[in-house]
């Protein structure tokens, strides 16, 4: 009822049994993104900051087709394997984000695949 | 704009991210833990402290935002050692009194060696 599920074709695609995002109301909830093409394969292998830049462009495409943008974003959650990747994809994240940025929570946590240095997910709020 | 963001306050996060930020109904909080403006832990290695020290934390946030623990849906808590669970659970359960909000519990690696807890909030504020 009322709720909404976003399937991707393209880099975002989700590759298990989820969808890319679903909303409901003015709420939109991203799956987490990681720097993955639509092969499979991850994008700036050993470069956090390709992999940032790369794993929020898949986030934004998420919110695109959902009809959200980045200014829109209230909530993401950072899940980093390794904590000396802070500093750089603080970096590489704050671009994305000049003025007022959301909340953020980054987790230490290891990933579905060792290539991974970076994975993000988001809560966004639309307009009436 | 639909969001609000809560960018000053009592509370005032330490990287590229705003302390809360909110709309339609919901309101999130960055992920909270027992840190001074500095960066620094506060009472390391006790766990009551810290918990203590995170939910006022939160409490600072929330009443930016127009709101109290009371309006809290859902919190996620990571601890860096379930044996903290207890000394945990008994600052929680006297913060968050009446009708407790949902949470779930997660093992986290802590970011810094003596954090021991670190709390996220969704709150319903607003519309």
């Amino acid at each position: 009822m009322g709720r909404t599920t976003i399937r991707l074709e393209s880099g975002s695609k989700a590759v298990g049994p989820y969808c890319s995002g679903g909303r409901g109301g003015r709420l939109l909830f991203s799956s987490g993104q990681t720097s993955l093409d639509p092969e499979g394969n991850a994008i700036g292998v050993g470069d956090v900051e390709t992999q940032t830049v790369e794993t929020l462009k898949n986030l934004v495409a998420v919110l695109a087709a959902g009809g959200a943008s980045v200014e829109d974003i209230v909530k993401t959650t950072v899940f980093l394997p390794d904590l000396r990747h802070y500093v750089s994809m603080n970096e590489a994240y704050a671009k994305f984000f000049p003025k007022d940025p959301p909340a953020r929570s980054t987790i230490l946590a290891p990933l579905a695949l060792p290539e991974l240095l970076v994975e993000i997910e988001a809560v966004a709020v639309l307009g009436d | 704009m639909p969001r609000t963001v809560i960018s000053s306050g009592d509370s005032v996060a330490i990287g590229p991210y705003s302390p809360g930020a909110g709309g339609g109904g919901l309101f999130f909080l960055s992920g909270k833990a027992a840190l001074d403006s500095s960066g620094n832990v506060i009472a390391p290695g006790d766990i009551a402290a810290q918990t203590e020290a995170t939910i006022q934390a939160i409490e600072a946030v929330l009443a930016d935002a127009g709101g109290t623990l009371d309006d809290v849906v859902k919190t996620t808590v990571f601890l860096s050692d379930m044996r903290h669970s207890k000394g945990m659970n008994e600052v929680y359960a006297r913060k968050f009194t009446g009708g407790r909000p949902a949470r779930s519990t997660i093992l986290m690696v802590p970011p810094a060696v003596d954090l021991l807890v670190e709390i996220d909030v969704i709150a319903m504020i607003g519309e």
